[in-house]
Order: C-alpha cells, then sequence, then structure tokens
C-alpha cells in the first residue's frame, strides 16, 4: 500500500498546477466560454510543448509513456483550472480510442501527431433518441457502398466537434438498435462533405455539438478495430473516459474547497469568522470527506487501470461518487460563499456549472449504480 | 502509488482465513460483537489465534511480537470483520490499550502486560466517560490523590462497555485539582485491577441488548507503579492513541456480511413471482452501498497506510471513523427498507428473515455515530485539524 505520487508524478502536477496559474487565469476561463473556438491555439500548442498531449501514448508513438494516474494528476489540475478546450476530447476521447483500437499504421500516424499538439480529436457517441445516458443505443448508421462506408444520423453532445480535425464516430453497421453487437467505429475526417455541427448552449458552456451526418463517405480502411464488434471498446473507452472525468472533477472540488475554506477564515460575521461557526465548519468537513473519498477511489481505480487489474466495480463507483459529490461540494460553496458566490463574475459558478454538466458525461449516478448492481450479482 | 498487498501479506491472509473458516463460529463471533460479555468461547479463540500466530504480528519482538508491520493487524480485523467477527475478542487491550503502554509505559510495565495482550490471555476497559464529562471529557472529576505509595481513587465512570469481564480498568482520573490550568492538563491515566477492593460494576443495558456498565469507586488504592507514563499527561496520551484506534475499530470490512446477507437476500427472494433482485429500488439501494463500501475501504486505506508508515496523522483516522459509523446507519435503513414489514422481526421470532441480523444492526447503529466521539466532534476535528479553521 502506498498513496505518495513518485517525484516524476509530484513534478508533474507542480508544474502543471503553475503553469496553468499563468496560462490559465480565470478571466481566460470566461473569455473562451464566450469565444466562438473555446480555446486558444497559443496555449494549445504551449501545452504540446510540454508533452501533455503525449502523456499517456508509449515513446514509440511520439508519447512520453506516462500511465493511467499521470493523465489523473495532469485532469485534476486542469479541473481545478477550469482548463478550456479540447484536451479531453482529443487525449482521452480521441487518443486513447485509437489506441486501444487502432491498427498499427493509425497508431503510428495519428497519435504522434496528437502528442504533437497538431490534431483535435473527439468522440461521436451519444445520440438524441436517448434521454438516460446509454452508450449502446446507436441509430446512426453506417452501410456498405462499393468499398465505402455511408454514415446517416445525428449525434449529440459531441464536445469540441467544431474544431475537431477528425471525428470518431459509432455507427450501426448490423443489427437492433439498442444491441451491443454490430456497432463499428469510425475514424471520420471532420471537414468530409456532408458532416454539418452546429454548438449547444450548455450549463459549462463548453463546447458540445450536435453533429449531423448526411451520406459522409468513410473509406473501409477507416474502420478503427472491428466491424460490428465496437461494443467491446466503447466500453473501455467510457470506463476510462468516466475515471478520467473524476479526475477532472476532484480538481474542481478541491478548488472550491480551499477557496471556501479561505473565506471562511476571512469574512467576519456577528464580529468573528464565520469559519468559527460550527455550522460553516460541518460544511466545510463534510466537503472534505465528499471530495477525499473521491479522490482516493479514483487514484485506486487509475492505479488498477494501469496495473491492468480488473476494475469494473472500482470505476463504477468513482463516477458514481463523483458525480454526487462534486456537487453536492459546489452546492456548499455556494453555501458558505453565499450572495457573493451567487455573482455571475465570481468564482463559484465556474465550477458548480460545470460540476453539473460533468455529473452527466459518460453516464452519472444512476447509470454507475446499475453497473455496480450487476457487478454484486442483482 | 501501490494499492495492492506484499506476497507476504497475501500469505498471511490466505493462511489466516483458512484458519478462520475453520474456527470462527457464528457464536464466537457474536460474543465479539455484541458485547454481551466476551465468552469462554471467544476466550478460547482469542487464545488459538495467537498460538497460530495470527496475533501479535506488528508487535516488538522483545514482547512477544513479530516486529512487522501494522497491516498484519489491519489484515486480521478485515478478515474477522468479513466473518461478522468485527475484531479481536481482546480488543480493548490487543487495539487500544496495549499501543500506549508501549509507547508510553515503564519497561516493567511493558513487560508485565504486553505478552499477556499479544498472547490473547488479558482484557482492559475503558475508564474514560462520566456522567459529566462525554464529549467534553477533559470536565472528567474521578480524583485521584497521591498518599504514600499508592493513589487513592474516587468517583464514578459510565458506559464503560468491557467492565464485567476485563481484568483491568484503564482509568482516566483527575491528579491535578488546580482550578486555574486548563482542565486537560490535571488528567493522568492508571491501570487498576478490576478485583481491587472499593470498585463497584453495575450493568446498563442498552437498546440493542448489550451491556455496558457504571464503574464506581470507593477509596480504591492503586499502587503508583500503576500510573501509565507521567502524572498529568494522561489526556495527551489518550488523543495521540485515538487516530490509531480509529484505524482499528472502525473497520469498512465488518459491513461486509450485512451488505452480503441482503444481496443474497435479495437474490432469494420472490414477490409476487418476481425475484427482489430485480427490483430497480432494491438494486439502486444496494447498488448505493456497496459504492459507499468501496468509498469507505479507500479512506481506510489511506489512513492506514499513513499508520503504517510513521506519516503523523491529524484528521484522516477521524474522517474513516465519520464516514464508516454514517454508511452503517444508511446500509442498515436500506436493509430495513429492502426487507419491509417483515424488517421488524427480532431474532427468534416467527418469519423473521436474515436471522433477525439487520434488525439488531438497526438499534445498535444508533450507537456507532456516538461512541468513541460523535459524528459532530468529529466534524469540528476535521474542520479544525484538517482545514485549519479557527476555534471558537
Amino acid at each position: 500500500m502506498d498513496f505518495k505520487f513518485s517525484d516524476e508524478q509530484k513534478m508533474l502536477q507542480e508544474s502543471a498546477r503553475s503553469f496553468l496559474k499563468t496560462e490559465c487565469s480565470k478571466t481566460f476561463v470566461r473569455e473562451m466560454e464566450k469565444d466562438e473556438k473555446g480555446y486558444s491555439p497559443e496555449l494549445w500548442s504551449k501545452m504540446a510543448d510540454l508533452g501533455w498531449m503525449g502523456i499517456i501514448f508509449p515513446e514509440s508513438y511520439g508519447g512520453i509513456g506516462g500511465d493511467f494516474l499521470d493523465l489523473i494528476i495532469l485532469l485534476e489540475e486542469m479541473g481545478r483550472a477550469c482548463l478550456p478546450g479540447p484536451f479531453f476530447s482529443t487525449v482521452v476521447l480521441g487518443g486513447l480510442t485509437i489506441l486501444e483500437a487502432g491498427k498499427e499504421s493509425q497508431k503510428k500516424e495519428l497519435l504522434s501527431k496528437i502528442a504533437g499538439g497538431e490534431l483535435i480529436l473527439t468522440l461521436a457517441l451519444t445520440e438524441p433518441s436517448t434521454t438516460q445516458y446509454d452508450p449502446y443505443w446507436i441509430t446512426v448508421k453506417a452501410q456498405l457502398d462499393r468499398n465505402d462506408y455511408l454514415i446517416e444520423g445525428i449525434k449529440l453532445f459531441v464536445p469540441d466537434a467544431h474544431v475537431a480535425d477528425y471525428l470518431i464516430c459509432a455507427a450501426r453497421t448490423k443489427g437492433e438498435l439498442n444491441s451491443k453487437s454490430g456497432i463499428t467505429l469510425f475514424l471520420v475526417e471532420a471537414k468530409r462533405p456532408g458532416i454539418k455541427w452546429e454548438p449547444l448552449k450548455t450549463v459549462a458552456r463548453d463546447k458540445q455539438c450536435e453533429v449531423a451526418f448526411k451520406k459522409v463517405k468513410v473509406p473501409q480502411e477507416n474502420i478503427l478495430g472491428r466491424l460490428d464488434e465496437g461494443a467491446a471498446q466503447i466500453e473501455k473507452i467510457i470506463q476510462k473516459a468516466a475515471l478520467a472525468k473524476c479526475a477532472e472533477m476532484i480538481g474542481g472540488a478541491q478548488f472550491v474547497l480551499d477557496m471556501c475554506v479561505s473565506y471562511a477564515k476571512e469574512r467576519e460575521q456577528f464580529g468573528r469568522p464565520i469559519g468559527t461557526f460550527q455550522a460553516v465548519q460541518h460544511h466545510c468537513a463534510n466537503m472534505l470527506i465528499d471530495l477525499e473519498g473521491g479522490r482516493y477511489i479514483t487514484y485506486k481505480a487509475g492505479w488498477m487501470l494501469s496495473k491492468e487489474i480488473a476494475c469494473t466495480m472500482q470505476i463504477a463507483a468513482a463516477k458514481a461518487w463523483v458525480s454526487e459529490a462534486y456537487k453536492r461540494v459546489a452546492i456548499l460553496g455556494h453555501q458558505i460563499m453565499a450572495g457573493t458566490g451567487y455573482m455571475e463574475e465570481h468564482d463559484m459558478p465556474l465550477y458548480s456549472r460545470r460540476a453539473k454538466g460533468a455529473e452527466f458525461a459518460f453516464g452519472d449516478a444512476n447509470y454507475y449504480k446499475k453497473i455496480v448492481a450487476k457487478e454484486i450479482g442483482l | 502509488m501501490d494499492f495492492g498487498y506484499k506476497r507476504e501479506e497475501e500469505e498471511f491472509r490466505k493462511r489466516l482465513c483458512a484458519f478462520l473458516d475453520q474456527e470462527l463460529t457464528e457464536k464466537i463471533a457474536r460474543q465479539n460483537w455484541e458485547d454481551k460479555g466476551v465468552g469462554p468461547e471467544a476466550r478460547e479463540f482469542s487464545r488459538k489465534l495467537a498460538s497460530n500466530g495470527f496475533l501479535g504480528m506488528s508487535w516488538p519482538k522483545e514482547y512477544g511480537g513479530q516486529g512487522l508491520s501494522p497491516t498484519y493487524d489491519f489484515i486480521l480485523l478485515d478478515e474477522l470483520g468479513k466473518r461478522w467477527g468485527a475484531h479481536v475478542p481482546l480488543d480493548v487491550g490487543y487495539t487500544m490499550v496495549g499501543h500506549t503502554i508501549l509507547r508510553r509505559g515503564s519497561e516493567e510495565m511493558k513487560k508485565e502486560f504486553l505478552p499477556k495482550i499479544v498472547r490473547g490471555e488479558i482484557e482492559f476497559c475503558l475508564g474514560y466517560t462520566e456522567p459529566n464529562a462525554g464529549s467534553d471529557l477533559a470536565a472528567m472529576k474521578m480524583r485521584a490523590i497521591e498518599e504514600g505509595d499508592v493513589f487513592i481513587i474516587n468517583g464514578q465512570k459510565t458506559f464503560n462497555t468491557e467492565a464485567h469481564y476485563a481484568e483491568y480498568h484503564w482509568l482516566a482520573a483527575r491528579t491535578d485539582f488546580n482550578l486555574n490550568i486548563p482542565k486537560h492538563k490535571g488528567i493522568s491515566l492508571f491501570i487498576v485491577d478490576m478485583d481491587s477492593p472499593g470498585i463497584t460494576v453495575r450493568p446498563l443495558w442498552t437498546m440493542s441488548g448489550e451491556r455496558t456498565n457504571e464503574v464506581f469507586y470507593e477509596d480504591v488504592r492503586v499502587p503508583k507503579n500503576r500510573l501509565v507514563g507521567e502524572k498529568n499527561k494522561g489526556f495527551y496520551y489518550m488523543m495521540e492513541a485515538i487516530d490509531s484506534e480509529r484505524n482499528h475499530v472502525f473497520t469498512p470490512c465488518r459491513l461486509m456480511p450485512i451488505l452480503n446477507d441482503l444481496i443474497r437476500y435479495a437474490q432469494e427472494t420472490e414477490f409476487n413471482g418476481k425475484s427482489l433482485a430485480l427490483d430497480p429500488r432494491v438494486q439502486d439501494l444496494l447498488a448505493q452501498a456497496a459504492i459507499e463500501l468501496e468509498v469507505a475501504q479507500v479512506f481506510a486505506e489511506h489512513s492506514r497506510w499513513m499508520e503504517s508508515n510513521g506519516i503523523p496523522m491529524t484528521y484522516e483516522p477521524e474522517v474513516t471513523k465519520n464516514f464508516v459509523s454514517e454508511m452503517e446507519q444508511r446500509l442498515v435503513n436500506a436493509g430495513m427498507q429492502i426487507l419491509g414489514l417483515y424488517s421488524q422481526l427480532e431474532e427468534h421470532s416467527k418469519w423473521v428473515p436474515l436471522k433477525g441480523r439487520i434488525e439488531w444492526y438497526f438499534l445498535h447503529s444508533f450507537m456507532t455515530t456516538i461512541g468513541a466521539g460523535t459524528s459532530e466532534v468529529g466534524r469540528n476535528v476535521i474542520a479544525q485539524r484538517g482545514l485549519g479553521l479557527p476555534r471558537a
């Protein structure tokens, strides 16, 4: 048992925190919420120079050969800073999928470009026909037309599609709408004719899009992984994405707690700091319990993932717990910050809005409770 | 980072499991846990644990231990907990008092008590709480006055749970009566033979049927060599022991058998031709409990890791204690909801499901957020020591 980070991991954490402190101010975060692209290409290339985009890819593909815990450390800092932009989409949803399912040639070509900051990717998975999260409910069709597939249908909540170079699209090549078999992943150039995207207005003001595919022609060799057997890959991607999202969320929750504790020490009412009141102390203690539980279960699942130990249960527990925990932390944060935290210009809403978005990303607590129920034999 | 166990630790666990599956009967487990009093079976089990080499792994060799990491004791507690055992039979001595004797006791005291603790032969009961000193423990009034080569002790303790079967009282009493010093600076710790003249033990019966006690002292003479460490330092010793005590007492594994019983019940019970295991409401309740148990375990793993590596703990075991005790109440409540009308049936009643364990736990679980410090005091500790918030 060892809860310590290695020296390299500590360095990564410290350098990421200080880099983001200077490069990703809250003013910048707010600007990007209104910005059409939603990220700064200049900052993007600086991040690439630091090796961040290649953090989890093997050196043979131009990465730096880190493991999932390294990625977690980095994402925690990004969550803390509310870093805007397509890092998560590109590295987690795009890069890890290619690493998992791609052919050697696809990995060689694409991963090194991702690591170099030259490509933006995303995953087009969810669709309008389900309100409850179900990554296997695929109606978007891909039909073979001589040597190409024609993709047709609408994907929803596709993050960063508006700036992506490639979309990884899960399409049905066979079977019933909600069947796990007959799903295939396609690597689609985002500029292909027939693709139309439109950004959605979301609570976190992140850039999630509707993406409409109209007879989009994709060559057969762009299949990622095996024909009709994409569900197994989707399951792995969603697990990793959910855990990666947990890391982002605990970074955000930590910022909220830190902010509240320093405010409670300074803010005086009734002639003394509000942090002396037990009601406020207990709010803060509850935030800490929620946060630290989320952090350790995230680390544990990340460690298991990097050791290739089966961890469906731990990942499900992590996302179920952190989704609710971050929400509670944000709610208590507002309670402590009171009126001032209700103001648009305050940092508090940046976090509570993101907590809400992240709660539903890759499955909320209810989704994961169903998975846990299965794991415990119900 | 590493969430695994070492090969030797896993081997120890394997041997231990084989032993427990053979030796730990339901009767012993319940004597162990329900505090009706450790009977002859549990005493015998305690000696067997020791003679088979499962007690004392983490204790120094000169006092009969193996000198290894506390991890072994945590493995022992986990495996007992998974089998309704909750703790070692004589746990106040083994998991609480013994560590303070080791840290603060004289060499003579260590030699006298530690080998017996490690052999699973003696038990202590904590003598802290008084009728007017609960959460505000330092307000205790029990008086110990030096006279010649003894302390003469008078006063009353309450909720001293093992007093009716322990050989020794681990007693905190006031030894400095100066009202101008902070009240926690005048308290000392003593080891008192429970059969000393002047001690009266009276039962207090709890709502879950467990026995606890009031203990009265009337001119009880305690030899000076039974003062633990230095005079007037007792409160500090109690506080420095508290983190490790929480790590050893509030083990998430003891909630596993409750959850497993409920899962089995859901799998085996049908209502209106449909398995309870397929009821979304039942699934939701049990999945939530399983998730919380995963979280409870990482809390415990974290604070145990700190203890095992000598990293100073400030609030971490308090978090584990808070979480595990409150989770127990939520889990039991979920269990009661799943059992529905049947949940009200007591053990031995006609129609009782799961031997009445859930009903008993429901009654018992009121204690967990109170005993060893309330959740509210715990949250003060987390806020003040963990987050540096100012005291009022």
